[in-house]
């Protein structure tokens, strides 16, 4: 297994109330990897657990290897003190609801080498939205910035309303899907990429029925240029895609979230691929082709 | 532009109530033409909110300086008549709360100190942390900083971390009433217990100027603020109350939220302004609990200050006594105060929210030290570490926003934004070569302030002296800086 392959991190962000912490929970209820989370505090996650301070966190072990982090430092600072300390598969931060995450995306490509940005999810409450006609100047910010938009609480509030909620939504950040959700609870697959402990699941389509998805394994090598170039003019429908890819100077790990691409050196004995998105089926076919395109040979 | 808005004067615009539902009072905007023009479009969406929130009286306003933020923009004036089921909203205050300015006083002039600036800058730098997560060198229990946040700068002066006359000198004199620990959150202790002497992050900064006589506006104003030297040093700071603040806020906006409309029927258009009546158990906790941040906020000043005077002390071989380092003046940016002031002839109990705002009080009025009884209220206005800053005074017409005024220079631009655009490590050298030495806890942190993100400081000293909010006493030029 290689070890250099960069850390996930994903942020989660949205306004106060809006259903982060629940989320945070689902997700480390549901997701069998070793998870660091970093939060502002522990707040309802805290059980009690032994309190391990360090120099820019306070760290909670959760069971599993899981770690909760309290910030006390510089963000950075306590991303690269996580990682050396806890060494976890997947680092997800939770912003507080009055955070504008377009400084720590910055923060992240810029100062933090040894973590790749795996996505941005923002969570909105959606009753909140019917309830408040505008949205403020931070929460457009969070929807500004995100990968993928989690419209929390639809248990709430009527299907009319529903629409309105993610029209104006989309009205702000085009490129991003919707999801509409109930009480956190989101596939995974969805949200997070994979990493080097090789998670590869495609989304079950328990809550998500308007996302397919499709896989390509093949044992030919991949021309990367060709298949660089077929990713860059994906289009929309595909949100995400992840999997392992083998070429013919080395082999990648390989994550795509709305437009970002990014390889990885990793051992692999097998091109596999995942793509995940909306209308998948009116375009799987012409992915499909033009993916045998860049098998070498052809 | 938005197109209802009105010209009042060159310096003045108004959006009518017509210019929303639910707007109870019409929103001002003052700045220049040219001011105008480079104001982001959510600023008017976001004054125009504020002018809906209960009990406001007059007008909302805007500063100068004015750009959007969370709820309220920044720069952004309101004043709630407490009697008419007037509001207190978190996002009209800021989570920086008492962020602010003050401004010492030394009698050395540039030559004497232009040899010692690197030695200066650089002993700041060490006894004056700077950072996110700046722990300072004030160590304190959380009960201890408890009578912190309820003393503010006394707490510090009565731990001989200052002088009695840096008190007087202080709005409120360095403690304002009312501030009661049992209203704060363990959190917010545990954020705040460490951090006091300390700069932070962001916009913060630390910077010895000089008060060149060419750019004296008003000679026998400066005269009286203790500017009386050609080419005289002066150290001017910007810091607040750094992580208790925000968590100050944060915990009663969650609180705000779950009040707000079930229990007291108030709705608002955008969430980020919630808010809760005054004279409820909510807003009274939270006002004391603000004002523990303003406390803190004070004493983190009051201790800076002792470090200034330790460190010019020590590089001069001078005690700070003997080096004259008088304060000015110490002005808060982002607070509500309940203050009385006349609408329609009458006197009110109006709470002032001043978010990126500086309470700018007149001559011969309540609240500010006998010393400036005739002068007016010192206003310390910050501009980008590259370009200046000002000091004006609190003039009588200022009564039209509640004797407030600007703040700074107010960002156009993002502080990614302003990131993506420069490299801290060339700014750094550019500024040197023009003579300003810059030492900050990181490269991005200098990058984020450059002169180029922020708005013209002469643009909005200018809109804020032809509207009447305050005068301009003196354009101040920095040499060295500590950047937060």
């Amino acid at each position: 297994m290689s070890h250099d392959v960069r850390t996930p991190l994903t942020l989660i962000t949205g306004p106060l109330g809006s259903g982060k912490t629940t989320l945070l929970r689902y997700i480390l209820a549901t997701l069998p990897t070793k998870i660091a989370i970093l939060m502002n505090e522990f707040g309802e996650l805290a059980i009690d657990s032994r309190i391990i301070q360090g120099k820019n966190i306070q760290l909670m072990e959760l069971g599993g290897g899981c770690v909760c982090c309290s910030l006390l430092g510089e963000f950075d600072a306590a991303v690269r003190e996580i990682i050396d300390t806890a060494k976890p598969e997947l680092i997800v931060v939770e912003t507080t609801g009055l955070a504008e995450p377009d400084a720590l995306v910055f923060d992240i490509e810029d100062a933090l080498p040894q973590v790749r940005l795996d996505g941005v999810v923002t969570v909105m409450d959606a009753d909140a939205m019917t309830r408040y006609p505008q949205l403020g100047h931070t929460t457009r910010m969070q929807i500004e910035a995100a990968d993928v938009v989690l419209l929390n609480k639809t248990d709430l509030i009527s299907a009319q309303a529903l629409d309105e909620a993610g029209t104006q939504i989309a009205r702000i950040n085009k490129r991003a899907p919707i999801l509409p959700i109930r009480q956190g609870k989101v596939d995974p697959a969805l949200l997070f990429g994979i990493g080097h402990d090789r998670m590869i699941a495609p989304p079950r389509h328990t809550h998500q029925p308007e996302f397919g998805s499709f896989s390509y394994v093949t044992e030919q090598l991949l021309d990367r240029p060709c298949f660089e170039r077929l990713m860059a003019d994906l289009g929309d429908s595909v949100y995400r895609a992840k999997g392992f890819v083998r070429c013919r100077e080395a082999s990648y790990l390989f994550n795509f979230v709305i437009g970002r691409l990014t390889l990885e050196p990793f051992e692999a004995k097998t091109t596999e691929l995942v793509f995940i998105g909306t209308e998948l089926e009116q375009h799987k076919d012409t992915i499909l082709a033009a993916l045998q395109q860049c098998e070498e040979g052809n | 532009m938005v197109k209802d808005i009105e010209r009042i004067t060159d310096t003045i615009w108004e959006l009518p109530t017509s210019y929303r539902d639910g707007m109870r009072v019409p929103a001002r905007i003052y700045a220049t033409e040219k001011l105008l023009q480079a104001v982001d479009e959510a600023v008017f969406e976001q004054i125009a909110n504020v002018a809906t929130l209960p009990g406001i009286t007059q007008r909302a306003f805007c500063m100068p300086d004015g750009h959007s933020g969370y709820g309220f923009p920044i720069g952004g004036v309101a004043a709630m008549d407490i009697e008419q089921g007037g509001v207190i909203s978190p996002g009209g205050i800021g989570f920086d709360i008492n962020c602010g300015m003050r401004l010492v006083v030394t009698n050395l002039t540039y030559d004497e100190v232009k040899p010692h600036i690197r030695a200066l800058v650089d002993r700041l730098y060490e006894r004056v942390p700077a950072g996110v997560g700046s722990r300072g060198f004030i160590k304190i229990s959380k009960e201890e900083f408890k009578r912190v946040a309820e003393q503010g700068a006394r707490w510090a002066v009565d731990s001989g971390l200052g002088w009695p006359e840096d008190l007087e000198l202080t709005e409120e004199s360095g403690c304002i009433e009312g501030a009661d620990a049992d209203t704060i959150s363990d959190r917010a202790v545990d954020r705040g217990y460490n951090q006091i002497g300390t700069l932070g992050s962001g916009n913060h900064y630390l910077e010895i100027q000089v008060a060149r006589p060419e750019n004296m506006l008003d000679s026998e104003l400066a005269h009286a603020f203790g500017i009386n030297i050609p080419n005289q040093i002066v150290i001017m700071f910007h810091c607040g109350s750094r992580g208790f603040g925000h968590q100050v806020a944060t915990d009663y906006l969650q609180a705000f939220l779950r009040v707000m409309e079930p229990k007291y029927g108030i709705r608002i258009l955008d969430r980020e302004l919630a808010c809760a009546p005054f004279d409820s158990p909510e807003g009274q906790a939270y006002f004391s609990a603000m004002k523990c941040g303003i406390n803190m906020s004070f004493a983190n000043r009051q201790v800076i200050l002792h470090r200034i005077r330790e460190v010019f002390a020590k590089v001069f071989g001078r005690s700070a006594e003997d080096l004259g380092m008088h304060m000015v003046y110490d002005v808060a940016h982002n607070t509500a105060k309940l203050e009385r002031h006349k609408v329609n002839g009458h006197m009110r109990a109006l709470l002032v929210h001043r978010k990126g705002a500086t309470r700018a009080f007149g001559p011969e009025m309540n609240g500010i030290p006998e010393r400036y009884r005739h002068t007016g209220q010192p206003v310390i206005l910050g501009g980008s570490m590259e370009t200046g800053s000002y000091l004006l005074t609190g003039v009588a017409q200022g009564a039209q926003t509640f004797f407030s005024t600007a703040h700074g220079s107010g960002r156009t631009m993002s502080r990614t934004q302003a990131r993506k655009q420069w490299r801290g490590q060339d700014l750094q050298r550019e500024m040197a070569s023009r003579g300003i030495y810059v030492r900050s806890a990181s490269w991005r942190g200098i990058a984020e302030e450059a002169g180029g993100a922020y708005k013209n400081i002469d643009d909005v000293v200018h809109a804020c002296a032809q509207a009447g909010l305050s005068r301009p006493v003196m354009r101040l030029s920095p040499v060295g800086n500590v950047k937060g």
